[in-house]
């Protein structure tokens, strides 16, 4: 009998993985060694809530971009012809519905804090779709469907507000795109109300999106607008430098080298924050669907 | 564990004349649920009358049967309370040439 020299190291990692490729709830994912949510939404809404606008005094102060914004529900994705879809392993999964006006979008927000800068992962299993309403394939109706972090440094530290946007742009004025592009500059920052205490900027208005190098892709969409397949995605941020290190899609794992993030001087109470957004869009006056089965967000630390 | 529940606004801040209607939303995990409108600005013109629809599939919507009257001042509220309707909920008005209103439409749901 021969023995096997195994640092702990190696051995307690060996283990982690065993187990995670044992469980059949987070066998599908690949997270790092702290989970730090685990959402499959036939527990609820998971945290995910409507992003809502800043305003002070009265609500007509707030951006028309939030404005439009609305919850998100918990769908079994039913289809008027051929009954709920389901999700992968549950009957339920996240829905963000726009409204039925070109250009409407509608954002989904999950608010965090870090208590270490150092490598996070962010993944999901997602699907998009409009609303059934014609007969037809519909593919060029939905606009875009993407997601972005809103994360800012510790008090103690010389740091930013960073905000890594991405989005599957898929269709404009009926050219099908199918693409993913990325941010480097919001909106200017508006003053809202008279107190001087609250700013706002719709860091999601449709300029200054950027087509991330080689990020052409073609996903399963499939032949009516009520099949439904489930797509793979992660992205892997380190907060320590501030900087992305990998976005992956399915099969496919993109560059990041000219990737960078929307990034503005530290606002005064935001430290540490860590938020996770997913929205959708519509390009015509059909409502968009980004459904999402299952997100986990981990963590090396 | 607890059952499930949930407060979601599905109108904030609209302004609510001729025919109009909340988005629907999907609700079927849910056995009871309270619409509440609340008027955020004073409405303006005759109050309608508002009700609850339901539909089989987010898309063609049939009335559930009840019926509430819209708020009548600033920061008054409406309530619908239903149990028994399927998988999608909305509310719907329709105002006279020249009335308003300003609302908050809250859909409270329960397991």
């Amino acid at each position: 009998m021969t023995s096997i020299d195994i640092s702990p190291a190696t051995l307690a990692e060996a283990m982690r993985l065993a187990l995670l490729r044992a469980d059949p709830s987070l066998s599908r994912f690949d997270p790092l060694p702290r989970i730090l949510s685990y959402d499959d939404f036939s527990r609820g809404h998971c945290g995910w809530s409507q992003l809502i606008g800043n305003y002070e005094n009265d609500l007509d102060s707030m951006l028309p971009g939030y404005a439009q914004h609305s919850s998100a529900m918990l769908s079994t994705l039913g289809h008027w012809d051929a009954g709920s879809h389901g999700g992968m392993d549950s009957s339920y999964a996240l829905k963000i519905a726009t409204r039925a006006r070109p250009g409407a979008q509608n954002v989904a927000i999950k608010r965090h804090t870090f208590r270490k800068r150092g490598p996070i992962r962010f993944e999901l299993y997602f699907t998009f779709k409009p609303e059934a309403k014609e007969l037809k394939l519909s593919e060029l109706d939905v606009r875009s469907v993407g997601f972005l972090l809103d994360l800012q440094c510790g008090d103690k530290d010389e740091g930013e507000r960073v905000m890594p946007h991405l989005r599957f742009l898929n269709a404009v004025d009926g050219k099908h795109l199918q693409k993913w592009q990325y941010k480097r500059e919001t909106t200017t920052f508006s003053s809202v109300g008279n107190d001087d205490k609250t700013v706002s900027h719709y860091h999601l208005a449709p300029e200054g999106w950027l087509d991330l190098p080689g990020g052409d892709q073609r996903l399963c969409y499939n032949e009516i607008p009520t099949k439904v397949n489930w797509t793979y995605l992660r992205f892997d941020f380190d907060l320590e430098s501030m900087t992305a290190s990998r976005l992956q899609c399915n099969d496919r794992i993109f560059d990041l080298s000219d990737f960078d993030s929307i990034r503005i001087p530290a606002m005064k109470n935001l430290w540490c924050m860590l938020n996770f957004c997913l929205f959708a869009e519509t390009d015509v006056a059909n409502r968009a669907f980004l459904y999402v089965d299952s997100i986990c967000i981990s963590g090396d630390y | 564990m607890l059952p499930e529940n949930v407060t979601a606004v599905l109108a904030r801040n609209e302004r609510w004349s001729g025919d109009a209607a909340s988005e629907p939303y999907e609700a079927g995990w849910a056995r009871e649920a309270v619409f509440f409108v609340r008027a955020i600005k004073q409405p303006v013109g005759s109050i309608p009358m508002a009700w609850v629809e339901i539909s089989p599939d987010g898309m063609h919507w049939v009335g559930e049967g009840t019926e509430f009257r819209m708020p009548s001042e600033r920061d008054a509220i409406a309530v619908a309370r239903l149990s028994g309707f399927g998988g999608w909920l909305r509310v719907k008005a329709r105002f006279d040439d020249g009335a308003e209103c300003t609302v908050l439409v809250t859909l409270h749901l329960k397991a």
